[in-house]
C-alpha cells in the first residue's frame, strides 16, 4: 500500500497515530468507543468475522462489555453469544483493530476488522509534510508519548530523557525548570537549543511550561541533517516537531484526567553533612590548632572541654564570656532586631545542631488537572482541554501553578479546510524558579552550609543566622525561602497558528498556508528583605520588577504535489517560502528602602520608599528571517528511495554580503526486504538501509552584532569630574565590538542507518552511526585584556565535531492472552570534539568560575566543557617528599600535592590542564511494560555512564571556605600529622612532620591552608548512574463498571525511586548551569558542574483517567 | 462554497497567497538587523563623544565594578600595595578572599592571586583602552573637519588622555614591570611585554600632555588634569625609576611655581565632606561619587568597600585591611616627638593591643590611619572591640583613612550594603606624596637641608590637628594637646638637623610610611628602595609571632618584586604558539 491522496488529511493522520500509540505503548489496549449501560433481557446473537480483505477470522475474542461473559469465533469465523438486546459486544484480535458494536437488538451482527496499520505505513509529520515512516530516509525518532505522560514534570521536554535514542535532557528538580535538551552532542559554543516545531509553528523555548503535555499527540525528532535541513538556518541543534491533539469526527467525547502526589528530593545534604554541633566544633578545633592560631571560644568555651551555649551572642570578641547573659551589657530586655545603630543586639539560642537541609526541603504536594472535549461533525473536528497543573517544590515555599486552554479546530469548506492551533496559557512560579546559576546565591547552596550551632530563628522569633565570628557569612536559606514566597515569576503565552489548506487538483496538488504567532509577556517581582542577622548586614529593603513582552510571527506558505507514475514511480514535491520576524521588549524597574514592607506596598512609586534609588532601563531586540525551500521524495516501488531537500535563508542577523545561506540535504535509502531475494526470508518485515548528508545552519546570535556598539552606564563609564561627591555626568566607552563578516555555523552531516523489524514489528531495531561537523562556529571568544573591555567580536571562529551513535531495539511479545509484555532500549553513544578554533588561540575558557578560578576550558583536540584545573596527586606525607616535588606554595605534608605538568621545576597557574570529561560514554533508557488482564505495568530506567562531574562545592563542604558546613567524613578520613600544631612554626619547618594515615581522603584539617582547594582533579568525580525513572501500575475498570464511563483506569506512579551511583554529593543528575554571554546562552560549556543542584524529585502519585 | 469548486479561483487564491509571502520578503530592508539600545560610531562623531570617551577614561582610576572582576582592582593598590606590605594584613577572617592571603604570604603562584592580577591587568588595560579609543575619535574628528572641537578643547582633550594613558601605564609598571605599552593607534593586542621602554613611553606622553593641557581644570571642573598634573607625575615617574637629578628639576618646580599646598590639617585629606575636597593637596583623585543615580554605587570606593569595620560597626561589613601591629607600634614616638624607630631597636616589641590609654606617645597620624579600641573613629563614636571581625587571627585594628565622616553624608544609599560606600575622593597622588618624592631626590642627590625642610613642613602639618570627640564637620579635628582627648597622648615634633645622607634617607623614609600608610604606595616604596626583601622577612619573621597564620609566609625573594603576569593574559596572547607576553622572572 502506499500514500493515497488523503495524506494531508488530518483525520487520516489521527487515526492512525491513534492506533500507533495503542499498540506501541501498553501493548494491546483496547479502545472502547461506545458507551454499553444497563443489561435488558438475553438475546442470541450471532455472525462472521472477516477481515477488510474478506478472509474469515478464527479465533477471534467477543466479550459482553462490562462482563466476562465472552466468546471466540470458530475456524470459519462465526460466532454466537448469549447477550442483552441492548449490550455491546468486543471484538478483539491480535493484529487487527478492535471494535465495540451496539447490539441494539439485533441477532445477527457480522463484524468487519481492519487489519492494525504495519509500521511503514504509519504517517510521521516531518518537515511541511507527513510522510509514511516507510519512506523516510532521514534519521527521526518518534517518542513514546505514553511514557512522558508517565511523569509529573510542568514541561514535556524535561520527560524526553532517555525515552529517544540519540537525545538527553539535563534539568533539576525545580518545578518549572528550564530543560537543556541536546540532540547527539553539542553543535556549538552557544545557544544549543533544538528548533521545536508545534502544530507546524517553530519557536525557540527551552522551558515549553506553556504547553500542556496532556495535549501532545505525537514528538518526532529530526536528528540528521537529511531530515532537519528543511528548516534550514535554525536546524543545527535538531529539529523536533510536536504535534497536538487534533478532533476526530464522532460523538463529542469527554475525557477527564486527574492526577495528584506527594515528592521528596532524592537526596539532601543531611545525608553527608554535620548535624551534630559538637562535631563541627571538632573540625574548628582541628582546623585551628593545625593552623597555629588560638581556638575560638567565643561560643563553644573550652576547646578541651567544649558545651553548647545557651545563647549565641553577636560578636564577642573576647573569650569566657560566652555563656552569660549580659557581657556586653546586653539583656534580653534590650535585644533589638533589625536597627542599623544597635546590630549588635541580636541573641540567639545556640542549637544542639540544625538540621537546614530538614528546615528548608520536605515533601511536596502536586496535582495535574485535565478535561478536553473533542469530536466533530462532517465538516468540522475539534479539541479543547483545559488544564490546571501545580507543583509544590521540594523546598519550601516555592511552587509553580500554569493553566491552559486549548482550542484545535477544523472546518472544511468545499476543498478548504481552515482552522487553528491556539494556546492560552499562564504560569506562575513562587520563591523563582531554580534557573541552575550560582547555587551560592540561592537556597541551595552555600546558604544549605549553614554551621548546625546556628538556630533557625533567634529569642525575638526572628530569622538567625551567623552573626558572631567564626559563624560564616551565609544567609539564613529559611528566611530567604520565606522571604522570597511572594515573588512570582510569570508568563502569559499566546501560541498557535491559523491556517488554510485547499486541494487544488484532488489527492495531487495541495496548497496550505498557515500564520504562527507566538505572544508572550513574562513578569516578575523580587523583594529583598533586610538582613541585620547576616555576619555581612544589610539593611536597606528593596523591590524590583520586570517585564518582558515579546511577540513573533511565523507565515508559511507551501505547494505540495503528490503523484504515482506508472504503478510504481512516486513522487511528492513540497515547495515553500517562509517569512518570521521577532520582536522583543524588556523594562525593569527597582527601589529601595521600602517605608512598609507588605504586599501591598511593593510598587515602584516615589513615596512608597526612597525615590532616589529609583532606577529604570528597558532594552530589547528584533530580527527577521526570510526563506525558501523545496523538497522532492521520490521511491521506485517502495524499495529505492530518494530524498533531495534545498532551502534558503536570509536572516537579519548577519550583514549584506553573508545574509543568505543554502542549505542543502540528500538521503537515500534502500529497501532490502521489498527485494525478490528476500522472500524466503518472510520473518523479516523491514529491512532498510539509510543514508543521508545534509548541511544545516545555526543563527542564534543576538541581533545587530554587525556594527561597533558604544554605550556605557552609571556605574561604569559615568564620572564625577566636577568633584561633586553625588553627581556624574555621561561617559562612553565600546561595549560591543561588531562583525560585518558574519556567517552561518554550518553543520555538515552524515548518517547511516538500518532499520529491521521481523515479525510484523514484534521486534524492531533501528541502528544509526553519524558524524557532525560544524564549521564556522559562531562564537566570541575572549580577546586579550589589552584590547579592553568592549564585547569581544562575534567571529566564525572554528570547527566541532560529534561522532557517534544511537539505537532503539524493541520487542512486544505474549506469553498467554492475558499477559503481553514489551520491552524497549535505546542507547546513545557520541564524542564531542573541538576541531579547530581559528586565529591565535587555541582555547577559550568556559564562562563560569568559583571562588577560585575557571572551571572549564574549551581546548582544540578536546570536547566542549571540558573541565580545568591542576592535576591532583595525592597528599604530601612529610618534608622529604615537599622537597622532592617541584616547588608549590604552600606545600607542606598533610597538604594537596599538584602536578607539576609543564616540567618548569614549579607549580603555578600555568600547570593547569584538562582534568575531566563531562560527556557521558554512553547514555541509555529501557522501558518495560506488561499488560496482564485488566492491569498494566510500565517501568522505565535511565542511564548515563562514563560522565564526570566537577563538584565545586568542595570549596565549601570539604575546605570549608567561609566557615561552611563540612561534610561528616573529614573528621575520620582528612590526614593527620604525627605533631600538632603547624608544619612550620615561625618561618621554620617541624622537620618530623608526618601523615600518620597515608590512605587519608582529604586533606590535613587546617585553616592556613588555602592551598589544597585549588581547583584540581580532586574535585572531579565520575558521575554515573542508573535511576529508576519511572513505575506505572494501573488498572482499568472494565467498561460498564460505572454507568455513563466509557473507559476509566486508575493507576498508581513513582518516579526516581532508586538511583545506583557512585557520586558523592546529592544528585548526579544535573541541570546545566544559567549562563549567559555577550554571544548568547553558553550553558554548553558548563555541563557536568555541580554549583548545588536542586535535587530531582522522588515522587508518588495517583490518578485516574477516564472518558465519558 | 458554490464558487470554491471552480478551480480557477482556487489557482488565483494560490496565486496571491504564496506572491504576498514573496513580495513580503523581497523587501529590501526587511533583513537589515540593526542594533538596538546602543549607540553607534556614526552618533558619537561629534565633540560631544569625544568628550564621554574621556569622561569613561577617568572613570576608569577608580577601578572596575560590580561584576568586573574580584576586589582589588581599582587604582587604590590596598591589597597589591598594602597587604602584601608590612603596613596591613588581609584581615577579616581565614577562610575569606583566600587569594588575598596568598598574596599576603607571597604565594603568588596560585590561581588565587592569577585571578587577582588578571582582575587588575584588565582594569589598567581598559583605562589605556578607554584613553587610545579618546585619542583615536579625536584624531578622526579632525581630520575630517579641523574646526570640529575648538583648538583648546582640543589639546586639553587629547593632553588629558595621554596622562591617563600614562597613568594607567605607569601603575601597571609598578606593578609588573615588564608590560606592553598601547598607542591610539595600535590595531594588535598582543603586544609582547619584552624590551619595552615603558618609562620611555610615560615620559614621552607625560611631556606632550604638558605641552598640551592647560594650567587650570577645563571648566573649572576639579576632576580635570591639568598641565601642572602631568609635570607632576613626570618627576614621580622620574623618582620611581631613579632619575634623581632631573626629578629634582621637575619637582622643585611643581613646588615653587606649581598650584599646590598641604591641607591645613590631616583631617581635610581624607574626608566625605564634599567642601573638603579637592582641596590644594589633591594632584590627581578618583572622584568618588555616591547617590548619584546609578544603583549599584559604583562609582563610590566600589574598590574598597571590603576594607571596612565589620559587623559590630556602623558599617557592618567587612573587616578587610586591618593594619598590622607593625604599623601601630611605628607611630610611637620618643620624647621628641619623632618616630621611636629612629632612634630605639625596641620600637616594635609591643605585642598587645594599641588601645586607648596605653599611654605611650604617639604620631597624631595614627589615629587619622588606624581604628583603635576607645579612640573616636572619624566622628562614629569610639572604635568597639565588636567592630573586628575575627580578633584572634586579623588583630583588634581597623583602617580608617577612606572611610567617611557619619555627618559628611557621604554614604550610599544603595548597592549591597550601602554602609561601606562611600564618596570619599581615593587619593592616587597628593602633595605630601610629591614632596616626599621630592625629598628622596633631594636625600640622593646630597641636598640633605632641603629634605629636612620638606620632611618637617609634613610634620608641622601633622601636628596641627588630631581625632577628637566631635561630630561636625569642624570640630572632628582638634589641636593635638585639647583637652577632650583622654585616650592618646599624641606628640611630635620637628627633626633638628639630618646629619648625614644615610639619616636623612631613613627618616624621610619613615616619614613617608607615617604619612602614606594605608594608602596602596607601601609595597612599592620598599621595591623602589630595594630593600623589601629585607624589610619584609624581618616583618614576618616579628609578626608571625602576633599572627601565627604568617608563619605559614614564603620568603620574599628578588622575583617578588615584580607581580607575576596574569597566566590567562600569557595564554590569550599566545601567537602562533609564541608566548607573546612572558612571564616575569622566576614566576
Amino acid at each position: 500500500m502506499y500514500i493515497r491522496g488523503k495524506i494531508f488529511d488530518i483525520r487520516d493522520r489521527i487515526h492512525q497515530f491513534l492506533s500507533h500509540v495503542k499498540k506501541t505503548g501498553a501493548g494491546l489496549l483496547l479502545l472502547i468507543l461506545f458507551c454499553g449501560t444497563a443489561v435488558g433481557q438475553d438475546i442470541e446473537v450471532t455472525g462472521t468475522v472477516t477481515s477488510d480483505a474478506g478472509e474469515t477470522l478464527p479465533g477471534v475474542t467477543i466479550l459482553l462489555q462490562g462482563t466476562e461473559r465472552g466468546t471466540t469465533t470458530d475456524l470459519d469465523g462465526t460466532y454466537t453469544i448469549m447477550t442483552p438486546s441492548d449490550g455491546v459486544l468486543v471484538f478483539s484480535f491480535i493484529g487487527f483493530v478492535g471494535r465495540n458494536i451496539n447490539i441494539e437488538g439485533r441477532t445477527e451482527i457480522d463484524v468487519q476488522l481492519t487489519e492494525r496499520v504495519a509500521e511503514l505505513d504509519e504517517l510521521i509529520v516531518t518537515g511541511y509534510s507527513v510522510q509514511r515512516r516507510g519512506d523516510i530516509t532521514g534519521s527521526i525518532s518518534t517518542a513514546n508519548v505514553d511514557n512522558i505522560a508517565n511523569q509529573t514534570s510542568s514541561s514535556a521536554l524535561q520527560r524526553l530523557d532517555g525515552s529517544v535514542s540519540g537525545v538527553t535532557v539535563q534539568t533539576s528538580g525545580s518545578p518549572g525548570a528550564r530543560s537543556t535538551v541536546r540532540i547527539r552532542g553539542v553543535s556549538s559554543f552557544q545557544n544549543n537549543d533544538p528548533l521545536y516545531i508545534i502544530d507546524g509553528t517553530p519557536v525557540e523555548d527551552d522551558f515549553a511550561n506553556w504547553l500542556n503535555p496532556k495535549d501532545i499527540e505525537s514528538i518526532q525528532v529530526l536528528k540528521d541533517a537529511s531530515a532537519a535541513s528543511i528548516y534550514g538556518a535554525r536546524a543545527n541543534n535538531g529539529v523536533i516537531i510536536i504535534e497536538t491533539k487534533k478532533g476526530q469526527e464522532g460523538a463529542p467525547q469527554l475525557s477527564v484526567d486527574l492526577r495528584t502526589g506527594i515528592s521528596s528530593p532524592v537526596g539532601g545534604y543531611d545525608d553527608f553533612l554535620i548535624l551534630d554541633a559538637l562535631e563541627y566544633h571538632d573540625v574548628v578545633r582541628r582546623g585551628s590548632l593545625n593552623a597555629g592560631v588560638s581556638v575560638p571560644t567565643n561560643i563553644y568555651g573550652d576547646p578541651g572541654n567544649p558545651s553548647i551555649p545557651s545563647y549565641i551572642w553577636p560578636n564577642n570578641p573576647e573569650a569566657g564570656q560566652t555563656n552569660s547573659l549580659t557581657p556586653f551589657g546586653i539583656t534580653e530586655n534590650d535585644y533589638l532586631y533589625g536597627d542599623p545603630g544597635n546590630i549588635n543586639q541580636q541573641i540567639m539560642p545556640a542549637s544542639r545542631g540544625t538540621n537546614w537541609w530538614d528546615e528548608v526541603f520536605g515533601t511536596a504536594v502536586s496535582s495535574d488537572m485535565n478535561v478536553a472535549v473533542s469530536g466533530g461533525g462532517d465538516n468540522n473536528r475539534y479539541n479543547v482541554s483545559f488544564n490546571y497543573f501545580d507543583q509544590e517544590g521540594t523546598a519550601r515555599d516555592n511552587r509553580f501553578q500554569r493553566g491552559t486552554i486549548r482550542v484545535n479546530t477544523e472546518f472544511d469548506i468545499g476543498r478548504i479546510t481552515i482552522g487553528e492551533n491556539l494556546s492560552l496559557a499562564r504560569d506562575e512560579s513562587y520563591g523563582g524558579i531554580d534557573l541552575g546559576g550560582d547555587a551560592e546565591d540561592t537556597i541551595i547552596g552555600k546558604n544549605i552550609l549553614s554551621q548546625p550551632i546556628v538556630p533557625v530563628r533567634d529569642i525575638g522569633g526572628n530569622f538567625a543566622s551567623g552573626k558572631a565570628v567564626g559563624l560564616g557569612n551565609n544567609s539564613n536559606p529559611v528566611k530567604i525561602a520565606s522571604s522570597n514566597r511572594n515573588d512570582i515569576n510569570a508568563n502569559n503565552r499566546i501560541f498557535g497558528n491559523a491556517f488554510a489548506r485547499a486541494e487544488i487538483i484532488s489527492d495531487q496538488l495541495l496548497i496550505n498556508s498557515r500564520f504562527g504567532f507566538n505572544l508572550g509577556n513574562t513578569t516578575f517581582t523580587a523583594f529583598a528583605p533586610i538582613f541585620p542577622e547576616d555576619s555581612e548586614p544589610n539593611f536597606v529593603n528593596g523591590f524590583s520588577e520586570g517585564r518582558n513582552e515579546f511577540q513573533e510571527w511565523t507565515w508559511s506558505n507551501t505547494l505540495n504535489y503528490i503523484n504515482t507514475f506508472a504503478q510504481s514511480h512516486n513522487l511528492t514535491v513540497l515547495a515553500g517560502q517562509e517569512v518570521t520576524k521577532t520582536e522583543s521588549r524588556f523594562i525593569t524597574s527597582s527601589m529601595n528602602a521600602y517605608i512598609n514592607t507588605s504586599l501591598n506596598s511593593r510598587y515602584i512609586q516615589d513615596a512608597l520608599g526612597d525615590p532616589d534609588t529609583k532606577n529604570t532601563s528597558t532594552s530589547g531586540g528584533e530580527s527577521t528571517l526570510l526563506s525558501f525551500f523545496g523538497k522532492a521524495d521520490y521511491n521506485f516501488d517502495d524499495r529505492y528511495h530518494l530524498s533531495f531537500t534545498i532551502r534558503r535563508d536570509g536572516s537579519s542577523r548577519f550583514g549584506e554580503d553573508n545574509r543568505w545561506g543554502v542549505f542543502p540535504a540528500a538521503s537515500a535509502g534502500w529497501r532490502v526486504s521489498r527485494e525478490s531475494f528476500m522472500d524466503s526470508a518472510d520473518f523479516i518485515s523491514n529491512l532498510m538501509v539509510r543514508f543521508g548528508w545534509g548541511i544545516t545552519g545555526n543563527q542564534s546570535i543576538p541581533t545587530g552584532r554587525l556594527f561597533d556598539q558604544f554605550g556605557g552606564s552609571t556605574g561604569t563609564t559615568f564620572y564625577d569630574i566636577t568633584g561633586t561627591g553625588s553627581s556624574i555626568v555621561s561617559g562612553f566607552r565600546s561595549t560591543e565590538i561588531g562583525n560585518r563578516n558574519l556567517r552561518w555555523e554550518e553543520n555538515e552531516s552524515y548518517n547511516l542507518g538500518v532499520d529491521l523489524e521481523l515479525y510484523e514489528g514484534q521486534f524492531n531495531f533501528t541502528f544509526d552511526v553519524f558524524q557532525r561537523e560544524v564549521d564556522d562556529l559562531l562564537f566570541n571568544p575572549p580577546l586579550p585584556a589589552t584590547a579592553g573591555q568592549a564585547a569581544p567580536p562575534i567571529q566564525n571562529v572554528g570547527k566541532m565535531r560529534n561522532r557517534g551513535f544511537d539505537f532503539s531495539v524493541g520487542y512486544r511479545g505474549s506469553i498467554s492472552e492475558d499477559l503481553i509484555w514489551n520491552v524497549n532500549f535505546n542507547g546513545t553513544h557520541y564524542k564531542n570534539e573541538i576541531l579547530r578554533i581559528d586565529g591565535d588561540q587555541e582555547f577559550f575558557s568556559g564562562p563560569i568560575s568559583g571562588r577560585g578560578a575557571t572551571i572549564s576550558r574549551n581546548y582544540v583536540g578536546q570536547p566542549i566543557g571540558a573541565f580545568f584545573g591542576m592535576q591532583a596527586d595525592g597528599i604530601f606525607q612529610n618534608w622529604d617528599e615537599v622537597d622532592a616535588h617541584a616547588s608549590q606554595d604552600g606545600a607542606r605534608p598533610g597538604r594537596m600535592r599538584f602536578m607539576d605538568t609543564n616540567g618548569d621545576g614549579q607549580v603555578t597557574a600555568a600547570d593547569r590542564t584538562v582534568i575531566g570529561n563531562p560527556h557521558p560514554d554512553f547514555i541509555g533508557g529501557l522501558d518495560l511494560g506488561a499488560r496482564w488482564k485488566n492491569w498494566d505495568l510500565q517501568t522505565s530506567f535511565f542511564g548515563s555512564f562514563g560522565n564526570e562531574i566537577f563538584d565545586v562545592q568542595k570549596e565549601f563542604y570539604v575546605f570549608r571556605l567561609f566557615n561552611t558546613n563540612v561534610r561528616r567524613d573529614v573528621l575520620d578520613d582528612s590526614a593527620v600529622l604525627n605533631i600538632d600544631g603547624p608544619a612550620v612554626v615561625n618561618n621554620q619547618r617541624v622537620t618530623n612532620a608526618e601523615v600518620t594515615n597515608s590512605d587519608a581522603k582529604y586533606p590535613r584539617l587546617d585553616d592556613n591552608d588555602t592551598f589544597s582547594s585549588e581547583f584540581s582533579s580532586f574535585y572531579v568525580e565520575d558521575g554515573s548512574y542508573v535511576r529508576m525513572r519511572t513505575l506505572q501500575i494501573g488498572y482499568n475498570i472494565p467498561p460498564g463498571t460505572l454507568p455513563g464511563v466509557q473507559n476509566m483506569r486508575v493507576y498508581v506512579q513513582g518516579e526516581n525511586l532508586f538511583t545506583i551511583t557512585g557520586y558523592s554529593s546529592i544528585d548526579p543528575s544535573l541541570p546545566t548551569s544559567n549562563v549567559g554571554g555577550s554571544a548568547g546562552n553558553v550553558r554548553d560549556q558548563t555541563i557536568g558542574v555541580d554549583r548545588g543542584t536542586y535535587p530531582s524529585n522522588r515522587s508518588f502519585s495517583i490518578g485516574i483517567s477516564a472518558t465519558f | 462554497m458554490n464558487l470554491f469548486k471552480n478551480n480557477k479561483i482556487l489557482f488565483g487564491a494560490a496565486f496571491l497567497l504564496l506572491a504576498g509571502g514573496f513580495i513580503y520578503g523581497c523587501e529590501d530592508d526587511f533583513l537589515v538587523g540593526e542594533a538596538q539600545g546602543s549607540l553607534d560610531e556614526q552618533t558619537l562623531a561629534n565633540q560631544n563623544g569625544v568628550e564621554g570617551n574621556l569622561i569613561g577614561t577617568y572613570r576608569m582610576l577608580g577601578g572596575g565594578w560590580d561584576g568586573f572582576g574580584l576586589w582589588g582592582t581599582g587604582s587604590s593598590n590596598w591589597i597589591f600595595g598594602g597587604v602584601a606590605t608590612d603596613n596591613a594584613y588581609k584581615g577579616s577572617e581565614p577562610g575569606d578572599q583566600g587569594p588575598i592571603t596568598d598574596i599576603e604570604l607571597y604565594n603568588w603562584s596560585t590561581g588565587g592571586t592569577d585571578e587577582y592580577v588578571n582582575d587588575k591587568w584588565a582594569a589598567l588595560y581598559e583605562g589605556v583602552n578607554r584613553a587610545n579609543s579618546t585619542i583615536r575619535l579625536l584624531d578622526r574628528l579632525l581630520e575630517n573637519d579641523p574646526t570640529s572641537v575648538p583648538e583648546d578643547d582640543a589639546n586639553s582633550i587629547r593632553g588629558e588622555a595621554l596622562l591617563l594613558r600614562a597613568y594607567y601605564h605607569f601603575d601597571a609598571w609598578r606593578m609588573w614591570e615588564n608590560i606592553p605599552y598601547y598607542f591610539e593607534d595600535d590595531e594588535d593586542f598582543r603586544k609582547t611585554n619584552v624590551d619595552v621602554d615603558v618609562v620611555g613611553n610615560i615620559i614621552n606622553d607625560l611631556n606632550q600632555a604638558i605641552s598640551l593641557l592647560p594650567d587650570e581644570p577645563r571648566n573649572g571642573e576639579v576632576g580635570r588634569v591639568t598641565s601642572w598634573t602631568a609635570r607632576a607625575l613626570l618627576g614621580r615617574v622620574q623618582v620611581y625609576s631613579g632619575d634623581h637629578g632631573t626629578a629634582l628639576t621637575t619637582l622643585r618646580e611643581v613646588r615653587t611655581s606649581g598650584p599646590y599646598d598641604l591641607e591645613d590639617n590631616f583631617q581635610r585629606v581624607w574626608t566625605g565632606f564634599s567642601d573638603f575636597a579637592n582641596g590644594p593637596e589633591t594632584i590627581l583623585a578618583f572622584q568618588a561619587s555616591s547617590n548619584d543615580g546609578d544603583p549599584n554605587g559604583n562609582n563610590a570606593n566600589f574598590d574598597m568597600r571590603l576594607a571596612f569595620p565589620h559587623s559590630g560597626s556602623p558599617f557592618g561589613c567587612c573587616g578587610f585591611f586591618q593594619p598590622s601591629q607593625n604599623l601601630v607600634n611605628f607611630f610611637v614616638v620618643d620624647g621628641n616627638g619623632l618616630p621611636l624607630a629612629m632612634t630605639d631597636d625596641t620600637w616594635n616589641d609591643r605585642d598587645d593591643n594599641l588601645a586607648a590609654g596605653a599611654g605611650v606617645p604617639v604620631d597624631p597620624r595614627l589615629d587619622w590611619t588606624v581604628g583603635r579600641d576607645g579612640v573616636p573613629y572619624k566622628d562614629w563614636g569610639n572604635h568597639e572591640s565588636g567592630w573586628i571581625r575575627d580578633r584572634g587571627y586579623g588583630g583588634p585594628y581597623s583602617p580608617k583613612k577612606h572611610v567617611h565622616e557619619e555627618a559628611s553624608g557621604a554614604e550610599s544609599n544603595v548597592g549591597w550594603n550601602a554602609t561601606h560606600l562611600n564618596s570619599v575622593n581615593w587619593h592616587l597622588f597628593r602633595y605630601a606624596d610629591l614632596l616626599l618624592l621630592l625629598a628622596e631626590a633631594e636625600v640622593e642627590e646630597g641636598s640633605l637641608d632641603n629634605a629636612l625642610d620638606i620632611v618637617n613642613e609634613i610634620r608641622r602639618r601633622a601636628g596641627a590637628a588630631a581625632q577628637g570627640p566631635g561630630e561636625s564637620a569642624d570640630n572632628i579635628a582638634v589641636p593635638i594637646d585639647d583637652p577632650s582627648i583622654t585616650w592618646a597622648d599624641y606628640s611630635i615634633g620637628e627633626y633638628d638637623s639630618f646629619p648625614n645622607q644615610d639619616f636623612a634617607r631613613q627618616a624621610v623614609r619613615h616619614e613617608r610610611r607615617l604619612e602614606l600608610a594605608m594608602e596602596g604606595q607601601r609595597f612599592f616604596d620598599l621595591k623602589r628602595w630595594g630593600i623589601a626583601e629585607e624589610v619584609l622577612n624581618n616583618f614576618i619573621e616579628e609578626e608571625a609571632d602576633r599572627r601565627a597564620y604568617l608563619g605559614g609566609a614564603a620568603a620574599f625573594q628578588e622575583r617578588h618584586n615584580r607581580y607575576p603576569i596574569p597566566s590567562f593574559q600569557i595564554d590569550v596572547s599566545r601567537v602562533d604558539g609564541e608566548d607573546r607576553l612572558q612571564q616575569n622572572t622566576g614566576w
